[in-house]
């Protein structure tokens, strides 16, 4: 590194304008090599000159910042470049030491037009497609009942008024914690990342809002840091950005993509008037569940009852048909037919006389005939 | 003491013994329990209903109050 030289007055140590110079363009020589995109202002070339000279100026917040460019080179590129066109220039910080000025000196330079916005978005989309960050198994689930929602909007946007509005009308109950930040220009995507990182303290499920806005609105909520920290946020996201036909890459990071911010406060809460209808119907279901469980044991216990009364008729009548039964085997068995054939049965006494020599001259003695019995004398 | 059970949780557990008692085979005494029961759930969850106020806060109020 070159030595820069100071003169001693006394013990003050004093650079000349020249030496300071080169010594701050020294120490910017160490800087690397970056890429810088802004719009090409003040485009001033000669054939005279060595460089060209324009200025880049921030379209976000109209930051300017002077470029040289070696002549030659810039010829060579042929970009034909109008005040107004968006570029990249890649080149380092340099100091102009002659004039004192600090500029980037550029070593190339490629027009960024929408094409190419839209070709670097793709090429980030499949990158991080790539990672996973996009998949499908990455999506939560949104809580049923959340103790309290995260908003991150813009301060005045009719997509905070759409989503919050969408919230009350659904769930009374809803607690939101609203968080108001950048959403468009340069510092929105790290603005929006960590809103996003606070919010997530505080809340269980976080959505995202912006309404439409033109493709490079847009643009922050396509950022690579914005999208990770949704993809990597630790409560479910809803991304409700931009219109349906938008998609930025944040929409695809979220567990949930919301098509509009109304869309996005019915999915954060359940409806009120339904859980009450729910509620209700299953209460309806208890009782007649209770009613039809009691009335079925009450039912077993009287069918039970009347088999218990009908219990002793019932035996008395089985008893009775048994008695009848042996009556009638009984009655098959009686002599009555014999006696009725001209038999006659004799008896002395109790005893039934079956032999001659059982009964004595002169004893009395009875005979049953078939309709009827008289006494008799044995002679 | 167990702590209080959320609304869904209280939910689910009366569309249980809704569909116990609904299919008929508890127990005379187990029907009456889940009945009582299962009103206890439904009376949680209306009071969960009726009382929840929502409330609309600001995350710059908020970290404000946070503050010591």
């Amino acid at each position: 590194m070159m030595k820069v030289e100071a003169t001693a007055y006394g013990d003050r140590k004093v650079f000349s304008v020249s030496a300071f110079n080169r010594g701050v363009a020294t120490w910017l020589q160490r800087l690397p090599t970056v890429w810088v995109e802004g719009e090409v202002t003040e485009l001033k070339r000669h054939p005279r000159w060595q460089s060209v000279f324009f200025t880049l100026k921030d379209p976000g917040d109209g930051a300017c910042l002077g470029v040289s460019m070696p002549r030659g080179q810039y010829d060579g590129l042929r970009l034909d470049l109008a005040d107004g066109d968006r570029v990249h220039a890649y080149g380092r910080p340099e100091l102009y030491a002659v004039r004192g000025e600090f500029r980037l000196r550029a070593l190339s330079l490629e027009r960024f037009g929408l094409g190419d916005h839209l070709a670097a978005l793709e090429r980030l989309k499949r990158k991080l497609a790539a990672e996973g960050l996009f998949a499908a198994e990455r999506k939560r689930r949104l809580p049923v009942w959340p103790r309290a929602i995260g908003l991150v909007t813009g301060n005045d946007a009719a997509a905070k008024r759409d989503v919050l509005t969408g919230i009350q009308a659904r769930f009374p109950p809803a607690n939101v914690i609203v968080a108001e930040t950048y959403v468009q220009g340069p510092r929105a995507a790290s603005a929006v990342v960590e809103t996003i990182r606070r919010l997530a303290e505080l809340t269980d499920v976080i959505v995202v809002a912006r309404g439409g806005g033109s493709f490079e609105d847009l643009l922050p909520f396509s950022d690579e840091r914005l999208v990770r920290a949704i993809a990597a946020c630790p409560v479910p996201v809803v991304s409700a950005v931009g219109h349906e036909q938008d998609m930025p890459l944040c929409d695809l990071a979220a567990d949930v993509r919301a098509s509009t911010p109304t869309a996005a406060a019915r999915l954060v809460v359940p409806d009120l008037g339904e859980l009450h209808d729910r509620l209700d119907r299953s209460r309806a279901a208890l009782g007649a569940g209770a009613r039809r469980s009691l009335d079925r044991h009450a039912q077993r216990l009287a069918e039970a009852h009347d088999r218990l009364r009908r219990a002793p008729a019932l035996l008395l009548e089985r008893r009775r048909a048994t008695l009848e039964q042996t009556a009638g085997r009984l009655r098959a068995l009686s002599p009555q037919a014999t006696l009725n054939r001209g038999y006659a049965i004799v008896r002395a006494g109790e005893s039934i006389v079956r032999s001659a020599e059982a009964v004595e001259p002169g004893e009395r003695i009875d005979v049953e005939v078939g309709d009827g019995r008289f006494g008799a004398r044995v002679e | 003491m167990s702590s209080e059970p959320t609304f869904e949780s209280a939910q689910r557990e009366l569309e249980h013994i809704v569909q116990r008692l609904e299919s008929g085979d508890a127990a005379l005494d187990e029907a009456i329990a889940l009945w009582e029961r299962g009103e206890e759930l439904y009376r949680f969850c209306l009071g969960k209903l009726d009382s929840a106020q929502g409330k609309i806060e600001d995350l710059a109020n908020r970290v404000e109050a946070a503050k010591p």
